[in-house]
This record gives structure tokens, C-alpha cells and sequence, in this order.
């Protein structure tokens, strides 16, 4: 029993030091990886069923809001386009240099998760694809709905990556509506929310806003990790009082972080500038 | 040579990729259910503390490598675990039937205390009303996975039988 718990304390005393057991845990993921990988397949009828049953209870309800959506959304696109095609014809008169964008000037890598939160402490998932995949740490990595987080850790055949939702992750976002209300997204005091800070009371936030990655605000030194317009999730509600100097937002992403099971890693075509 | 080893050894790899790959995926009752806890706490119980706590330090070594978490977190919690429970089953209620209820019970909630100070110790953010608010859930999912769980350890780790034990009388004279 004490060569046991001595044992863990060199263990937890050299991993949360220094990066020499890496390579060793590395090792250990990846023999673990396929038996991970097969528990996932073996279990996912099961999770679908209960992802079915679910999403059956909240079908009618949810049927009615999502033709109201299609007929605004439609009107919203045409407008869209319109508006892009003058964008792209103003660009190129202004030769404009633009940051890089979303998905353009990004490679995406699809992973599956194998691991969901470890503890209600630390939002962070491993995924079945590392280094030698392209993954690289500050890799930003998303679904078809919207902003996860980023990559951590690689190791070659799996990878860390720490939610939006996490207490240390921070991303530089904007309300779609309100392109002047810009602010800092962080974790919520619920589970599996987010908030936006430091947006300026001044600015006019509705609830039902889109919010989108804000990305930088110039080629400046230390230029956001996150592209511009990755969505991440609407605006549930506001407050300010008196004596605060900035509005608080809360936010639910779009994406359910709760139970993920597949993410798109976005790497980048062109290195990323190194930060000084 | 006995095979309880190998045994301990894929229940408690069966019971970490069930944990990492299904049970952490959801929440109900604002808990998550630990099946390796219980399925150690189940194998300490049946099977002793020095048992126990190499049990737990392999399930807890497992369970940080699938996260890639700190290496060493885990098992010292399970260990600890896996060693008290051990002993209580050595010298106080194995064949009890709220044994194994009171043992889950009890440790769910100072594993969850645990985790909570270790990482305080280690200058990681350790909020306490996120393992208070849980804890009611966690309790609950736990207690109602032991009934199983047990019952399978059980079949897989028969309670040994006293070999001195007086098995027929002669009567002599």
C-alpha cells in the first residue's frame, strides 16, 4: 500500500512538473486508442437510441420553430449572397488584405472523440488524431454546428482538446447583430454555458443574437488563435446593473458539448506567426 | 496460481472503457455514474486490502492514461480506496448485505472530497459547489449500479471458503 501511494506521488509530482512521462503516456494512449475506439462503435447504437428518444419527445415543438426558421433563414441568404458578391467586388477594388478566413485557409481533419470530460472540473475530450495527422497544439477545432475548442496536447495519435466550456479557455467573439459588441467568451456558472464579458454597456445585445468568433482585430503582435466566423451560440439572456462597466451576456453554444462524438481539427494551410 | 489477477485486470479494462467511452457522457439526475469505482470497491471488498489497492492503482493508471490526464491523480485516490475498503471487508461486514452499499456510499462521496483537495493542492481550480451540486446524482447512480455490478464481481471473485472449517462430525466412542 505505501510503495502504491509513493508511487503516485512520484507519478503526479514528475507528470504535473515536467513533460518527461509524455512520450511514455503518449505510448499508453495509443495502445489503448483501438480498444477505445471499438467500446465507442460497440456503445454507439445505444447512445443513438437515447439521442433518439430524446430528440422524438421534443420533434412537434421543435418542427414548428425550425419552419419559421427556414422561411426567415431563406430570405436572410439571399441577402447574404447579394451582399458578398458586393463585398468580394469591393475587396478587390480596395486590395484588400484580409486575415485568414474560416475554412478557406484551413485544412480540416475529422476525428472521433474517445473520451468525454475526465471530471466536472476540467472540459477536455481526447480525440483519434495527433501529430501525425498535421494536429498541432492551438489547433482550433470545431462540428458542422459551431466552435468546440482547441487542441492542447498532441501526441502522435491522439489529442487533447480543452472545451470553450473549460474555466482556462477564452476566445475573442462577436455579436452578428451587433458587429460593435465585441467581447471575451468564457465559462459560464452553469453547466455547459458560456459568457460573454466585457462587451460595453452601450452596445444594443437582444436575446436570440448569433455569436460568432470575433478573430483579430488586425495584423497585430498577437493575433487571435480563433478565425473570424465560427459560430458558437445565441444570445439566452443579459444583465447590467449601475455600477458595472460591462454587460453580461450568457451564451448557449450551438454545439452540444456534452456529447460529442465527431470534430473537424481546422489546421492551418500557412504557419502561424510566432508569437514574440 | 491463482487467476484472480487477470481477472481484476479486464473487469477493471472492461469497466474503464465503459466509464471513458459511455457512462461520462451523461449526466442524469446532474450526476455521473463511476463504474470503476464500484467495480473496484466490489473486487476490494470480496478480495482484501493488498488486493485492493493494486487494483486500484492499475484501474486509477488506466483511467489517467484514457483521459491523458496527470499521470499518478487517479491511482492515488484509488488506491487509498481500493485499500480501505479492503480492510473494512477483511475485518469488519464482507457478507453483510448493506456492505457493499455503505462502502459505495461512503467512498463516492470522500472520493469526490478527494479529488476536490487534491487539486486544490496542486494550484488547480477546485470549485467545491460544482462536486456539492453533483454529489446527490453521483450517489444515486452509483448505488443503483452496485446492485449489478456486485453481483457480477461476486460470481467472478466467490468469497473464499475457510479451508480449516470443520465439514462433517464423527462421533467417536
Amino acid at each position: 500500500m505505501g510503495i502504491l501511494v509513493l508511487a503516485s506521488l512520484v507519478l503526479i509530482t514528475v507528470s504535473f512538473r515536467s513533460d518527461a512521462l509524455d512520450p511514455a503516456e503518449g505510448v499508453a494512449a495509443t495502445v489503448l486508442r483501438p480498444f477505445e475506439v471499438a467500446a465507442e462503435r460497440v456503445s454507439r447504437p445505444f447512445r443513438d437510441a437515447v439521442g433518439w428518444t430524446r430528440d422524438l419527445v421534443n420533434a412537434k415543438s421543435e418542427n414548428e420553430e425550425l419552419r419559421r426558421q427556414v422561411k426567415s433563414l431563406r430570405r436572410q441568404v439571399i441577402l447574404n449572397e447579394s451582399a458578398q458578391q458586393d463585398v468580394a467586388h469591393l475587396q478587390a477594388l480596395l486590395k484588400f488584405r484580409d486575415l485568414p478566413q474560416f475554412q478557406k485557409d484551413y485544412r480540416e481533419v475529422s476525428a472521433r472523440v474517445l473520451t468525454n470530460p475526465a471530471n466536472r472540473f476540467e472540459q477536455r475530450v481526447t480525440i483519434s488524431a495527433g501529430s501525425n495527422d498535421g494536429i498541432a497544439e492551438q489547433d482550433v477545432v470545431v462540428t458542422g454546428d459551431g466552435l468546440v475548442g482547441q487542441v492542447t496536447k498532441a501526441y502522435p495519435s491522439v489529442a487533447v482538446v480543452t472545451l470553450v466550456t473549460d474555466d482556462d479557455s477564452a476566445v475573442r467573439a462577436v455579436d452578428l447583430t451587433s458587429q460593435g459588441a465585441v467581447g471575451i467568451l468564457e465559462s459560464g456558472s452553469g453547466s455547459g454555458t458560456l459568457v460573454l464579458e466585457r462587451v460595453t454597456k452601450d452596445r444594443d445585445v437582444q436575446r436570440g443574437d448569433v455569436i460568432i468568433t470575433a478573430g483579430s482585430s488586425g495584423h497585430g503582435a498577437l493575433p487571435s488563435l480563433f478565425p473570424r466566423n465560427i459560430p458558437i451560440g445565441t444570445v439566452t439572456s443579459w444583465g447590467q446593473t449601475d455600477t458595472d462597466l460591462f454587460k453580461r451576456i450568457q451564451v448557449q453554444p450551438f454545439v452540444d458539448l456534452s456529447s460529442l462524438q465527431s470534430v473537424l481539427v481546422l489546421v492551418p494551410k500557412h504557419p502561424r506567426p510566432e508569437v514574440p | 496460481m491463482s487467476l484472480d489477477p487477470v481477472k481484476a485486470f479486464l473487469v477493471l479494462f472492461v469497466a474503464v472503457l465503459v466509464q471513458v467511452s459511455v457512462l461520462s457522457a451523461y449526466t442524469p439526475f446532474g450526476g455521473s455514474a463511476n463504474v470503476v469505482l464500484v467495480t473496484l470497491l466490489s473486487i476490494a471488498l470480496l478480495r482484501g486490502s493488498i488486493f485492493g489497492a493494486a487494483a486500484g492503482f492499475g484501474a486509477g493508471l488506466l483511467l489517467d492514461v484514457a483521459y491523458l490526464e496527470t499521470l499518478g491523480f487517479t491511482s492515488l485516490l484509488l488506491t487509498i480506496a481500493g485499500f480501505w475498503i479492503g480492510r473494512y471487508g477483511e475485518t469488519t461486514a464482507r457478507d453483510r448485505f448493506h456492505t457493499p452499499y455503505t462502502s459505495v456510499a461512503v467512498v463516492t462521496v470522500l472520493y469526490a472530497f478527494g479529488t476536490l483537495a487534491l487539486r486544490f493542492f496542486l494550484g488547480e481550480s477546485a470549485p467545491a459547489q460544482l462536486v456539492v451540486a453533483a454529489l446527490p446524482g453521483d450517489l444515486l447512480l452509483n448505488l443503483l449500479l452496485t446492485l449489478p455490478v456486485y453481483a457480477l464481481v461476486r460470481r467472478l471473485f466467490p468469497p473464499a471458503v475457510s479451508s480449516d472449517r470443520v465439514r462433517e462430525v464423527r462421533l467417536l466412542g
